[in-house]
């Protein structure tokens, strides 16, 4: 097989003044890489909802303005996608997971959480990964309503983890009382997905 | 059967077509020639070891052998295109594979008649289905309607006059769509129905059609199409992305 | 596809013919004329029409009748994945 530097061809920044926060193998972007596994939803607000179902006692859910009127955070967080991009200073504002489990009665046995989205995509995320402010459902990006390319309505951020972790289009999370690999995790990718550990594939 | 291998080809010849597209001739010595429409699949290494591959179509003619000639629009932003753009010289290396793709494939066996319908960068497979029907001096009657943005924008523009005005058989129609030349009785929007309808008449329903280009220029055309009553299976497809738009 | 609510993630969908490359590493020869029959809908499809979502951790293809996934190829350091259960089967002719 042949190989080849090109020549003149950098690739990809690692900047020393933001070096120590780019994990490994990770690249600075400036710009928001859309990466998607799917055509765009276009669920109408007045038919969206989130629900939370599964390992719980009672399922819940919330229709978009019931959602809106949920105490919020805003948050700025750097996020790091297994594609190799890391993008500094993403400023969210959403609704924490903690936030959501008030007053939902959940299984000891569950978990671990699936989420899943509009347009069938699911990722998997253990409960204690997304409690204690490490998960949020947001939907504003850049003090602005989240554009559907980049996952509006609503989608999932979990910054800790790579970005494929923070599910577009997020309808609900569904409780679990096993690990299931969702979309990527089934297909190679790894069951946890650690930046910091370059957790990429399975096997990492 | 081999399997596809990434093979190094040498830029001979650096092209400028339009202030934003570039032809790169590249000689191969490994090549075992392609059909019109074919791609080829280019592959960059950074010295880290940082790789990234994108799609490019073949413009030349199987006729012309030994070498590919790729016709590059440059992205604003993009990582590739830039590179080819601004980095690259005469007698460079680059690493590529193909050809690849068998259902984009136009060549005087299939017949016609053939209607191609190119947005932007999209006119590239479209121009080695043209070139290659002329060197076979084919008479299969051939339309290629173009759509550009500004008469800077028209790729190939010299040949396509010297091929519209010297080959028999064919005919160019070009539809600019937010500027057109002084003058310009043509067409002056982006592609509808009524335009289709237009080019499509002489051919009838049986024309052989293939449409590149921008994502949503092609699937509006595609649909149009099929619409107008032509079987889906005459309808050939390949989609760029955004480019152009 | 609904050009009119178009959004950049609609215009970066390309097709089968931007993964005729993978196809043919995996497969050994030209894959784009290969007709999948979907698992969702059961319509027919040359993998050349199948939607593609190439910028992404993998890439997905799909239906153009009814999106479901048909097909997903992910490469990684050490091994290619192809997970074709969104198909009921794939038809190859005979080269002639
Ligand atoms: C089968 C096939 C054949 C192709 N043949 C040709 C060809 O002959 N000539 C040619 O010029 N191109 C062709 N393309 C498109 C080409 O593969 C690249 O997508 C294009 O050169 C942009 O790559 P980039 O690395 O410069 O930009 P990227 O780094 O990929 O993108 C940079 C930015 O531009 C946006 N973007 C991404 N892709 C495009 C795009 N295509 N147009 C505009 N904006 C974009 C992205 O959202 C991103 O923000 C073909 C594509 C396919 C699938
Ligand atoms: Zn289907």
């Amino acid at each position: 097989m042949a190989r080849l530097i090109s020549r003149g061809f950098l690739g990809r920044r690692r900047p020393p003044e933001v070096e120590k926060r780019l994990p490994p193998g990770q690249y600075l972007v400036t710009d928001f890489p859309v990466l998607s596994a799917g055509p765009t939803p276009h669920t109408p607000l007045d038919r969206w909802s989130f629900r939370i179902d599964g390992l719980v006692k009672s399922p819940v859910s919330w229709s978009w303005p019931e959602f809106q009127k949920l105490p919020t955070e805003t948050v700025t967080v750097d996020i790091s996608c297994v594609t190799k991009w890391t993008k500094l200073d993403t400023k969210w504002r959403g609704v924490t997971v903690d936030t959501l489990l008030k007053g939902v009665e959940v299984d000891p046995a569950g978990q671990y959480v699936m989420a899943f989205s509009d347009g069938g995509y699911t990722t998997n995320v253990p409960l204690n990964e997304l409690i204690n402010g490490q998960g949020f459902v947001a939907y504003e990006f850049d003090d602005k309503p989240l554009p559907p390319e980049h996952g509006g309505p609503a989608r999932l951020v979990v910054p800790h983890l790579y970005f494929w972790k923070s599910a577009k289009w997020i309808r609900g999370l569904r409780f679990m009382d096993r690990n299931d690999p969702g979309f990527w995790e089934s297909l190679g990718y790894h069951i946890h997905g650690d930046p910091w550990k370059e957790e990429r594939y399975s096997g990492d | 059967m081999a399997a596809l291998e990434w093979q190094l080809g040498t830029v001979t010849t650096i092209q400028p077509e339009t202030p934003k597209t570039k032809s790169f001739y590249v000689a191969l010595p490994k090549w075992a020639g392609h059909r019109p429409g074919q791609h080829i699949d280019l592959r960059l290494t950074a010295p880290d070891g940082y790789q990234t591959q994108r799609s490019y179509s073949i413009a030349s003619p199987p006729e012309l052998s030994g070498q590919l000639e790729l016709t590059v629009d440059l992205i604003q932003d993009g990582e590739v295109s830039p590179y080819l753009h601004d980095v690259v010289m005469q007698g460079d290396q680059l690493e590529l594979r193909g050809p690849v793709g068998g259902y984009f494939v136009w060549d005087v066996t299939v017949g016609g008649p053939l209607l191609l319908v190119g947005g932007g960068s999209g006119v590239v497979p479209l121009m080695a289905m043209l070139r290659h029907r002329a060197a076979q001096h084919s008479t299969i009657p051939a339309r290629l309607l173009y759509s550009c943005r500004t008469p800077d924008d028209v790729i190939y523009r010299d040949e396509l006059n010297q091929l519209a005005g010297s080959v028999a058989g064919l005919e160019v129609l070009i539809t600019f769509t937010r500027q057109a030349p002084a003058g310009w009785t043509g067409y002056q929007r982006r592609i509808d129905a009524a335009m289709l309808n237009e080019v499509i008449t002489p051919f009838g329903t049986s024309a052989r059609t293939y449409v590149c280009g921008p994502t949503l220029l092609v699937e509006s055309v595609a649909n149009l199409l099929v619409g107008m009553g032509l079987p889906a299976d005459r309808v050939h497809t390949e989609r760029f992305g955004p480019t152009g738009s | 596809m609904n050009v009119e609510t178009a959004d950049m993630n609609t215009e970066l969908m390309v097709d089968g013919n931007a993964i005729a490359g993978e196809l043919e590493q995996i497969f050994g020869h030209d894959m784009t004329m290969a007709v999948a029959r979907c698992a969702g809908c059961a319509a027919d499809s040359m993998m050349a029409t199948l939607m593609a979502f190439v910028r992404g951790p993998g890439a997905v293809l799909r239906c153009p009748s009814c999106t479901s996934v048909i097909a997903r190829i992910v490469e990684t350091p050490t091994a290619t994945y192809l997970d074709a259960r969104g198909m009921l089967y794939l038809r190859m002719t005979h080269a002639s």
